[in-house]
C-alpha cells in the first residue's frame, strides 16, 4: 500500500530537485533523499513541509566520521493523513565546517531539535535565533559534546559556574516567580519562570532537562536486549509505547515479522497503558480544581487497572511485556476472563464518575476557557497526541501509520469520517476539551481491547537472527497516551547500537505550555500543566 | 437523565483495603529473584553476563560458588531466570528495604525474613510516629532524575486504597516542613545542586530514603557522564528501598525503618 505513496512523492520531489539530490532510497515506508550539498536543506525541507503537507517528525544527527561521512543530519517528515510515508532528507556535514543552515524560521518545530544537536554534537545551526544551551545546563563545559563518538560514556566533567540567560520581563509592577526544579507535589523535576503582573501571567519560560540521564549515549554501549529494558525506562508510564517503538525498529532492521498474536497482545497492553494513565490525568485535573472526591474515585480505578496490569504482566507499570520479535507475556483464556470482568466494573464506575463531574458547574467553570492552545502555534510547533486533537488537529499514529494490530480498528464509514471531522472543528483547545478528549479515548480504548481479545492461535514470538547487519537503520513509532513516539535505531558492528534517537511526544508538546497559559492566572498553571500531562523524563532522556 | 441515589453516586462502600498485605500481591508479580539449588553447579559466567545492571556476583571458596544478588541494583527484568531457569526463579515476594547498603545483597544460601501486611506495618508505624513526634510524619519527595515509575508508586500511597495519611504520614510541599526526604532517580548531574540544596533546607533531625534501584545504585542508568550513580554519592542516605519500582507495600516498610532509625538516633 505505502509503495504507491512512496513512488508518488519520490517522483514529485525528484522532478523538482533532480540536480540537488544524489540518490533516493526506500526502506519500508521510509523514503530517503540524500542531498548533494547541505546548503540545500532549507529549500528542500520547506518544499516537503509546505507543499507536500507533511509534519516534522524528528531531526536526527549521527557522528559517522569513522565511516568517512562526517556528521550526518536527517530531517524526517511524516504524512499524517492516512498516507503511510516518512520522508528523510539526509545531508552530510563536513568535520571542518560543523554548521548547516537552520530551518527553524520556516519550521518552528525544528528549533528545539537544532538546539539539542548544538548541545550534543557541537554543530551550529546557522540563522537559528536561539542557540542557548538546552540539554546540558549552564554548569557543563562548553566544549563537551556527549553524543560524539570520541566522548567516553563515563567521562566525569568538572562543574563550572555560569548563569542561564532567562528572558527578562521588566516594567512597573512586574514580578518574577521561579518554581522548581523541586516541586510542591509528587512530580518530576523542571523549572518554570513566571513573569507576572498581579496574578496574570505575562510570560512563562520553561527550563527542563533536569532528568537528563544520557539514555541515547548509554544505549550505544549496551547489548540490544538490554537497550529494550532501557527503552522501557525512558518514561515509566510510557513503557509499552517506548519499548514497542524500539522493538519495531530492530524488527524492521532484522526483517522479522512478528506473529499476529504478539501484535494483538501489544495492542492490548498499549491500550491498558493508555487507560491507567488517562485515569491518572483525569484524576489530576479533578484534584487541581480542588475537587478531591472526583480524583479519589478516579484514582481507585487507576489502582484497579494497575492491579490488572500486575496480574497480567507481573509489573504494575507494564515493564517486561515486550521482547524483540514478539512479546514475553501471554494472555491466556483465564486472563481474558479477568480482563473482561475488571473492564466491565471499571467502565460502569467510570461512566458514573464522568456524569457526576460534568454535572458540577463549579468543576466545569474552572475547566472551560482555561489554558487555551492557540491553533496557529499548535500547527507551527507540530503538536501531537491529545494536545493536538484538543484543538482539532486530527493526528493519531495508530491510524496514520498503523502498527501492531491497529490496522484492524481503523475502518470508518464515510458518515463516521464526516462526524469526526465536524467534532474536530468544534474543539477549541481549552482544558475542558482535553478532559473530554481523554474521556472519549478511554471509552475507545475499552472497545479496542475488547475487539483485540479475540486472539489468534499462534506463537508469542519469533527468534530474531543472531547477527544484525551493521549500519542499517529503521524507524519505529507508536502512539503513547501523550502522542506520537518515534524511535530511530542504527545498528553498529558486532550487534551493537550505533545511534539510538528517541523523540517522545513530550519533546514536541512542552513548548506549547508557554503559549497556553498566557491568558491565565498563576493558580491555573497546575491545572493546565496536568491537563497536558507531559513527561519530564521522556523529554529529558 | 435517571436520578441516581446517593449510594450509587458515592460508590462502593469502603475502598480502603483493610488487609492489603502480601496476600494481595498477584502470584505473577516479579518481586525479587530467588535461588533454587545449593550449591550452585552451573556456568556462572552466563548467569552473571545475563544481568544488564551487574546485580549478580559470584564468590568462590573451597570449590563452592555462591551467587549473590544485590537487590539495590536488580531491576527485575528476569533475564537471569531466562538464562538459567533451574537455578534462578522469580518470586512474587518483593525484596525488603534496609538501613545498610550491604544488606541489600542476598546470598544464595540465606533465608527470607517474615512478612507483615500493609495494614499491620502501618499500625506499628502510627504508634511509633505518635510516640516519637506527637504529630504526623512529614515527607518531602524529590525526583532526582527518575523515569517517573517510582513517582507513580509514591502517588499511589495517597490514593484511597493505600491511604497512607491514616497512619499519620503526610506529604508536604516544602523541605522546610519535612522530616523525611524520599529521593528517587540516579541523581542526574543537572539535579545534583537542587538535591543538595533541598537536603540543606531540611531541618535536622532528617532522614533520607533512597527509593528504587536507580536511587540505590544508579540502576540501569548506571554511573555515566550525566548521572552520579546513586543518591548516596550526592547526599547521605539512611534507608535503601530496592525495586524497579518498589510497590506501596515495600515503600511503607521503608518508612517504618526510617522512623526506627530516627528513634535510635534521637536517643
Amino acid at each position: 500500500m505505502n509503495k504507491i505513496w512512496i513512488e508518488k512523492y519520490k517522483k514529485e520531489i525528484l522532478g523538482k530537485f533532480e540536480n540537488k539530490i544524489d540518490v533516493a532510497l526506500e526502506n519500508y515506508n521510509e523514503l530517503h533523499l540524500f542531498l548533494k550539498n547541505a546548503q540545500d536543506i532549507p529549500e528542500i525541507c520547506n518544499y516537503i513541509y509546505g507543499n507536500l503537507g507533511t509534519r516534522l517528525t524528528t531531526v536526527i544527527c549521527t557522528d559517522e566520521r569513522k565511516l568517512g561521512n562526517g556528521f550526518v543530519i536527517r530531517h524526517v517528515f511524516g504524512k499524517e493523513n492516512g498516507e503511510d510515508v516518512f520522508i528523510f532528507v539526509t545531508s552530510k556535514i563536513d568535520e571542518s565546517i560543523l554548521s548547516y543552515p537552520s530551518i527553524a524560521m520556516a519550521i518552528p518545530a525544528a528549533t528545539l531539535h537544532e538546539r539539542e544537536i548544538h548541545d550534543m554534537f557541537g554543530i551550529i545551526p546557522i540563522d537559528n535565533p536561539d542557540t542557548r544551551p538546552l540539554v546540558l545546563h549552564d554548569h557543563w563545559d562548553k566544549n563537551i559534546f556527549p553524543l560524539r563518538k570520541d566522548f567516553g560514556l563515563n567521562t566525569k566533567i568538572p562543574r563550572q559556574e555560569r548563569e542561564y540567560p532567562f528572558l527578562k520581563v521588566q516594567g512597573e509592577g512586574i514580578c518574577e516567580i521561579p518554581v522548581g526544579p523541586v516541586h510542591a507535589g509528587i512530580i518530576e523535576p523542571g523549572h518554570f519562570r513566571f513573569s507576572v503582573m498581579g496574578e496574570n501571567i505575562i510570560n512563562l519560560e520553561t527550563r527542563l532537562f533536569y532528568a537528563h540521564k544520557g539514555i541515547e549515549k548509554l544505549a550505544e554501549s549496551m547489548k540490544i536486549d538490554d537497550v529494550l529494558l532501557l527503552s522501557e525506562r525512558i518514561a515509566g508510564d510510557e513503557s509499552i509505547a517506548n519499548s514497542t517503538a524500539f522493538c519495531q525498529s530492530i524488527e524492521k532492521i532484522a526483517s522479522v515479522t512478528i506473529p499476529k498474536r504478539a501484535q494483538q497482545i501489544r495492542t492490548i497492553f498499549g491500550e491498558l497503558e493508555r487507560l491507567y494513565n488517562h485515569m491518572g490525568s483525569l484524576a489530576g485535573i479533578s484534584m487541581d480544581v480542588g475537587f478531591p472526591f472526583g480524583s479519589s474515585r478516579l484514582n481507585i480505578l487507576k489502582e484497579r487497572l494497575m492491579k490488572l496490569n500486575e496480574s497480567l504482566s507481573g509489573s504494575r507499570i507494564l515493564f517486561g511485556v515486550n521482547r524483540i520479535g514478539g512479546v514475553r507475556c501471554n494472555i491466556t483464556d483465564e486472563s481474558k476472563k479477568i480482563i473482561t470482568e475488571s473492564m466491565d466494573f471499571i467502565l460502569s464506575d467510570f461512566e458514573n464518575i464522568v456524569t457526576l463531574l460534568k454535572s458540577k458547574s463549579s468543576f466545569i467553570d474552572r475547566l472551560k476557557d482555561t489554558g487555551i492552545i492557540p491553533k496557529r502555534a499548535a500547527q507551527d510547533l507540530g503538536l501531537v497526541g491529545v494536545a493536538a486533537r484538543c484543538i482539532g488537529i486530527d493526528v493519531d499514529t495508530r491510524r496514520d501509520h498503523p502498527y501492531s494490530s491497529y490496522l484492524l480498528h481503523k475502518k470508518e464509514t464515510p458518515h463516521e469520517v464526516m462526524q469526526r471531522e465536524i467534532s474536530m472543528q468544534k474543539r477549541n483547545g481549552d482544558v475542558l476539551t482535553r478532559f473530554e478528549v481523554r474521556v472519549q479515548e478511554v471509552l475507545e480504548s475499552f472497545d479496542i481491547i475488547r475487539a483485540s481479545l479475540n486472539l489468534e492461535n499462534d506463537s508469542l514470538y519469533v527468534n530474531r537472527p543472531q547477527n544484525l547487519e551493521p549500519f542499517r537503520s529503521a524507524l519505529g513509532y507508536t502512539e503513547s497516551h501523550r502522542g506520537q513516539t518515534v524511535h530511530w535505531v542504527m545498528t553498529g558492528e558486532n550487534n551493537s547500537i550505533f545511534r539510538y534517537k528517541v523523540r517522545t511526544a513530550s519533546f514536541f508538546n512542552w513548548p506549547i505550555i508557554e503559549q497556553s497559559v498566557l491568558n491565565d492566572i498563576v493558580p491555573d498553571f497546575p491545572l493546565v500543566n496536568k491537563s497536558l500531562d507531559l513527561s519530564y523524563s521522556g523529554n529529558d532522556l | 437523565m435517571k436520578k441516581k441515589s446517593d449510594k450509587e453516586i458515592l460508590g462502593n462502600d469502603i475502598e480502603t483495603v483493610r488487609d492489603i498485605g502480601n496476600r494481595s500481591i498477584s502470584s505473577n508479580y516479579r518481586g525479587s529473584i530467588s535461588f533454587n539449588v545449593e550449591p550452585f553447579n552451573g556456568n556462572e559466567e552466563s548467569i552473571l553476563d545475563s544481568c544488564p545492571t551487574r546485580a549478580l556476583s559470584a564468590t568462590k571458596d573451597n570449590k563452592r560458588t555462591t551467587i549473590a544478588v544485590d537487590h539495590g541494583k536488580c531491576i527485575m527484568c528476569g533475564y537471569c531466570s531466562q538464562a538459567s531457569p533451574e537455578f534462578i526463579t522469580i518470586q512474587s515476594k518483593p525484596a525488603s528495604p534496609t538501613k545498610i547498603k550491604k544488606q541489600l545483597s542476598e546470598y544464595s544460601n540465606s533465608q527470607i525474613q517474615s512478612e507483615k501486611s500493609f495494614e499491620e506495618i502501618g499500625n506499628v508505624l502510627r504508634e511509633k510516629i505518635k510516640k516519637m513526634f506527637g504529630r504526623s510524619l512529614a515527607i518531602r519527595e524529590v525526583d532526582a532524575g527518575s523515569c517517573n515509575g517510582c513517582e507513580i508508586e509514591i502517588t499511589a500511597l495517597n490514593n484511597p486504597i493505600y491511604d497512607i495519611e491514616r497512619f499519620g504520614i503526610h506529604f508536604v510541599a516544602s523541605p522546610r516542613h519535612a522530616d523525611v526526604l524520599l529521593v528517587t532517580g540516579p541523581a542526574s548531574k543537572n539535579m545534583e545542586i537542587a538535591l543538595l540544596r533541598t537536603y540543606e533546607a531540611t531541618p535536622s533531625p532528617k532522614i533520607v530514603i533512597a527509593v528504587g534501584a536507580c536511587a540505590c545504585s544508579g540502576g540501569i542508568f548506571g554511573d555515566t557522564y550525566a548521572t552520579t550513580g546513586g543518591i548516596d554519592k550526592a547526599i547521605p542516605v539512611d534507608v535503601y528501598i530496592p525495586g524497579c519500582p518498589p510497590r506501596p507495600e515495600v515503600l511503607i516498610q521503608g518508612l517504618l525503618l526510617a522512623v526506627d532509625r530516627m528513634i535510635t538516633n534521637g536517643k
